[in-house]
């Protein structure tokens, strides 16, 4: 048979006696001048008594995984308690009254974090969250919920590339109508930035890239194939023709292409595997063409790839965070190979301007291959890292 | 109709007198204000939710007690019908506990869990009462109010603080454990949040005395250290209840509310420190009881059960005239009328901002008319010497339903039915808001 | 509707969620990056608004200041469960005097509720000069940090009953906008936000009953903000009577119950 013992609760509530009317928090009359007792730690549950100056204790250590807070304030403000990483805030309760308790619930990675402890000047506490064998494991292998985020984040790149691009190829439009060829040149060369910077995923949507992008060299009549459209007809009018003749439909129709490609991106499903999957054939790909042009006309091919690195870079970071945790080395390797690429696309440059490429010699040409070749290499080591393949 | 009712509850009043568990029934004679007697109280009693009565009011009074009001969301008879039936379920839920239910650890859990994996009974009674704005504020329900359930309004010593009186619902919970009690308003938030938005709470506890076999139950002191209820009404002399406490023919009250009682909540603080700086012959006169004993001053070496003998005492001599007993109850033929039940509990809230400690008494009173006892009795208290260590600062009337049987029945199942199309004389023009204060 | 008995109070349990442990799917992609959009676009407004808002402080203008304050925060006040994961910002933004030892003559007290007290309790703009650049830079700062965040899905799920949760514990009290009373300016932008998350997610929520009660809830509130706008805003929180405040309450209670269990419905803990 339970025998409560109110005596010696009493008295733990009475030494605790000390909330005052600031009680008062809540619903607007709210008063619950309430007398509670001090955490009564459950199993499996951290209590953190907040007092008016620290936490207590302030320095807490557990295992990764969920852990549940249960936080008392004794002190006589009502108090907000915080985990947090650096100045991003993990987790939190928020107006926890004087004398009354609140638990927070958390899962937590290993690692170091600061707490809260009431006023903002009061000293913060350290919690330090230890690895354990199941969080080991479980880094190999995140969580498909681990990749939302990242792949939410990708689908807003996408989204605010595709409505550059749409932007870019209605100024195109115009200029070209207007018979204004070096505005049209400077359109054009605007307009890729966003095409390439989405090549990751846009060639794989078959039907647009064949129109919004075909290379002469591909085509069986080549600049004279009636299916020589998009882009690279555009930039062969623009430079090889010098001339904005008989592109306003083309570019038109290019136009038309972008803004169905936002609509179609609004939907297309990448997959986790895709992210850095997707970095790592492109880097791939840019690797070939380097020795090659993929700007036969305007020779922008420097700025092409350019914006190839970024598109690359933010596909493959997106799931860095979980690959830093899996395998470190792995992690380095592509940050070190993609500073690699950009130091030497950088390092072409001539008063601060991107030279034509057909003024980079071979040995230029071959140099940035390898570079987006190392890319490609570090960036195929990501998703093994975390169970992707 | 109501007859039916009060048959079925007349069925019922037995059941109601067995309500009482075996832990507070084996003690031989008691009253609600006896302090509770450590080690004989146990998670596992039960107080049955049920009878022609609410319990919580003759019931005795366990150590921790709890008085929330609540605003009512509720504009019409079927909304108001939908939030009885609502408290009905969890009032029979949490009276007699259970085991919680497995919860997805990604939903937030059904049950705070401050009780543990199974909630026990612990000797917890939910009073469910009625303020006058619930009526006040609904042209539907405005006929339907019990005769003298007014606002409660400002005594000659009162300093009101808004925030924490009145109310359009109130509930009183009792339970040997503060956590019982709680544990209980918290449910009752989480699971009604709809209809009832909460307005203040208070809650307070009874000294718990060491058990001592042989010797006469006590009752438990308040903070100014004396005994609070020694001459309270016998709650288990069910002829002297049916007078003092429940509504009745006599109470010339609407039908439905018979077999309820009205109820009187004060938040008291008291200004202890000033209290204790007071010589101790000067608090014994203000209060005209004995410190230690309870003893009536005429009667100084006797016990808290003695009643003074004001006769042979018309000067005031040994229990001044104006000390509180003597003001409080005369002890005249007339004074009969004003008795009550009291089941205060103590508070202690913390530190004021002067840096006084904030305590005090949460005083519950329960009466068959309000007028005659309660208000008539603070009256009497009007400018008496006590009121210089006391500040009553909120509370408020109420009216307690009558009680609800096991089964189909629910709590204001009367009231209901007394609103219903049949029993309605007005017509149906029902506004869809109520106009508040 | 099934109201108990004796016979089934055996059955009753406390609780009434039923045990179904979901997963967290990539369906929830589509919700999320439309939020992050949701979320620039917000913060792209109160960059611009908050520029005006300061050059009016700065220019000493205070009826000017006075009247930009409140349709200023509203977009902070839509975007908390966001901006408010960076801490320091948060506190240098949107911090309310109570954080402060010395309450509002602390030295520290920065951000919009600093230059509220100015405005309102000082009639003045005298001394608040560096408190405004301080918070356009720190808007400003926001804006870019918002940019280049991944948006952790739990965070915006639960946004919905944060924001909830933000009004009924220290808005429905009047005490955010202790010296203007613009409450319900932040109300409204508490709401907005609030739904725009809920409505995100409708197409991912397997429950009719649950959704008819979030927007029966959200509809009761738009009824209680309609009864008091005033021009594009609202009139002042002391305006709001206590019926319908007590209406507000129930609401917003409800929401907070209610959205509370969303991040669970939809896989996310």
């Amino acid at each position: 048979m339970a025998t409560p013992k109110p005596l010696s609760r009493r008295t733990t509530a009475l030494a605790l006696a000390g909330a005052g009317l600031l009680a008062a928090a809540g619903l607007g009359a709210f008063w619950f001048a309430a007398r509670t007792n001090p955490p009564e730690v459950v199993e499996g549950e951290i209590a953190v008594t907040v007092t008016d100056t620290v936490c207590e204790p302030a320095e807490l250590t557990v295992p990764a995984g969920r852990t549940t807070f249960r936080i008392h304030n004794a002190s006589d403000r009502p108090l907000e308690w915080e985990i947090l990483d650096g100045v991003m805030v993990v987790a939190e309760r928020e107006n926890i009254a004087p004398g009354l308790n609140s638990t927070l619930a958390e899962r937590l990675k290993p690692g170091v974090y600061d707490i809260t402890c009431g006023l903002l000047s009061n000293p913060r506490g350290k919690l330090t969250v230890l690895a354990t064998a199941e969080s080991e494991a479980a880094k190999a292998a995140p969580e498909l919920r681990y990749f939302i985020g990242p792949l939410s984040e990708y689908r807003v790149y996408l989204s605010r590339r595709a409505s550059e691009l749409v932007a870019a190829t209605a100024t195109l439009s115009e200029k070209i109508a207007a018979g204004d060829l070096e505005g049209a040149r400077a359109a054009w060369a605007a307009a890729r930035q966003p095409w390439r910077q989405m090549a990751p995923v846009s060639a794989r949507i078959g039907d647009l890239a064949n129109s919004m992008d075909p290379l002469a060299d591909y085509l069986a009549e080549r600049e004279e194939d009636p299916a020589f459209t998009g882009f690279h007809r555009i930039e062969y009018g623009l430079w090889g023709q010098n001339s904005t003749e008989g592109l306003a439909p083309v570019a038109e129709k290019l136009a038309a292409d972008a803004a169905a490609l936002k609509d179609r991106l609004k939907t297309l499903d990448v997959a986790p595997a895709d992210l850095a999957g997707n970095a790592a054939d492109l880097a791939s790909r840019v690797a070939d063409q380097a020795t090659g042009s993929q700007a036969p006309y305007s020779h922008l091919d420097l700025a092409e790839f350019s914006a190839d690195l970024d598109g690359i870079s933010k596909s493959a970071l997106l799931v860095d965070p979980l690959v830093r945790e899996a395998d470190p080395a792995a992690s380095e390797a592509l940050v070190q190979a993609l500073d690699a690429a950009r130091a030497t696309l950088d390092g072409f440059k001539v008063e601060g301007a991107m030279p034509a490429y057909d003024q980079v010699d071979e040995a230029g040409r071959q140099r940035l291959s390898e570079a987006f070749a190392a890319v490609a290499a570090a960036a195929a080591a990501y998703n093994p890292a975390i169970g992707l393949e | 109709m109501p007859a039916l009712l009060t048959t079925r509850r007349r069925l019922l009043a037995g059941a109601a007198a067995l309500a009482a568990t075996p832990a507070f029934a084996a003690t031989g004679q008691h009253n609600v204000t006896d302090a509770p007697v450590a080690d004989t109280t146990s998670a596992a009693d039960l107080v049955s939710p049920y009878g022609r009565h609410q319990a919580g009011i003759t019931t005795p009074r366990p150590a921790n007690g709890m008085v929330a009001a609540f605003h009512v969301l509720a504009s019409d008879p079927s909304a108001l019908e939908r939030l009885f039936r609502r408290l009905t379920e969890r009032i029979v839920l949490l009276t007699h506990g259970g085991p919680l239910p497995e919860t997805d650890p990604k939903l937030p859990p059904p049950d705070s869990g401050i009780l543990g994996p199974v909630v026990q009974p612990d000797a917890l009674t939910v009073t469910v009462g009625l303020g006058a704005s619930l009526f006040e504020d609904r042209t539907w329900l405005a006929p339907h109010r019990p005769r003298v359930l007014s606002r409660m309004t400002r005594f000659h010593n009162d300093a009101l603080d808004a925030d924490i009186c009145h109310g359009d619902l109130v509930i009183q919970f009792c339970a040997n454990t503060q956590d019982t009690a709680v544990h209980a308003l918290r449910d009752i938030v989480k699971n009604i949040p709809d209809q009832l938005v909460l307005k203040w709470a208070q809650a307070g506890n009874v000294p718990v005395i060491p058990a001592r076999p042989d010797a006469a139950p006590e009752s438990a002191r308040n903070l100014l250290g004396f005994r609070d209820g020694s001459a309270n009404p016998d709650s288990e002399d069910a002829a002297l209840m049916e007078r003092v406490v429940w509504i009745g023919p006599g109470n010339a009250e609407p039908d439905w509310a018979a077999d309820g009682t009205y109820m009187a909540v004060r938040i008291i603080r008291n200004l202890v420190e000033r209290w204790d700086r007071t010589p101790l012959g000067e608090q014994e006169r203000i209060f005209g009881r004995t410190k230690m004993s309870g003893a009536p001053l005429d009667r100084a070496e006797g016990t808290e059960a003695m009643v003074p003998d004001y006769a042979a005492d018309p000067e005031g001599e040994a229990v001044p005239l104006d000390s509180h007993i003597r003001l409080a109850n005369p002890r005249t033929p007339g004074s009969e009328e004003s008795l009550m039940l009291r089941r205060p509990f103590n508070y202690v809230n913390g530190v004021l901002k002067n840096g006084q400690l904030d305590q005090g008494l949460l005083f519950i009173a329960f009466q068959s008319d309000l007028e005659k006892a309660f208000v008539a009795v603070q009256r009497r208290l009007d400018r008496e010497p006590l009121e210089e260590y006391i500040k009553p600062v909120g509370g408020g009337y109420f009216f307690v339903l009558p009680g609800f049987a096991a089964g189909e029945d629910f709590l204001g199942s009367s009231l209901i039915a007394a609103l219903s199309p049949t029993s309605q004389t007005s017509s149906q023009s029902i506004p869809g808001r109520p106009v508040t204060d | 509707m099934r109201f108990l008995t004796l016979a089934a109070l055996g059955a009753l349990a406390f609780g009434g969620q039923a045990y179904a442990q979901s997963e967290a799917t990539l369906d929830l992609v589509g919700p999320i990056s439309e939020y992050k959009l949701f979320v620039a676009e917000q913060v792209d407004q109160l960059v611009a608004d908050t520029t005006a808002f300061v050059e009016a402080v700065k220019a000493g203008d205070v009826e000017r200041a006075k009247a930009l304050f409140a349709p200023t925060r509203i977009n902070y006040e839509e975007i908390e469960p966001i901006a408010e994961l960076f801490s320091d910002l948060d506190v240098a933004i949107d911090s309310r005097a109570d954080d402060y030892e010395k309450a509002e003559q602390d030295p520290e007290f920065p951000g919009f509720h600093r230059i509220e007290y100015g405005l309102w309790e000082k009639n003045s703009t005298e001394g608040l000069d560096p408190v405004a650049d301080k918070l356009l830079a720190d808007v400003t700062d926001l804006q870019g940090r918002i940019e280049g965040l991944t948006f952790p899905p739990e965070v915006v799920v639960g946004g919905a009953a944060v924001l909830m949760e933000e009004v009924a514990a220290t808005k429905i009290s009047g005490e955010e906008d202790r010296y203007s009373h613009t409450d319900l300016w932040d109300f409204r932008g508490n709401f907005d936000g609030s739904r725009k998350i809920v409505e995100l997610v409708r197409p991912l929520v397997d429950d009719e009953a649950f959704l008819a009660t979030v927007d029966k809830n959200f509809a009761t509130v738009d009824e209680i903000l309609e009864k008091y706008r005033d021009g594009a805003g609202y009139v002042t929180y002391d305006n709001l009577t206590e019926e319908d405040r007590v209406v507000l309450a129930g609401a917003v209670n409800t929401l907070a119950e209610d959205l509370s269990t969303l991040r669970g419905k939809l896989g996310l803990d």
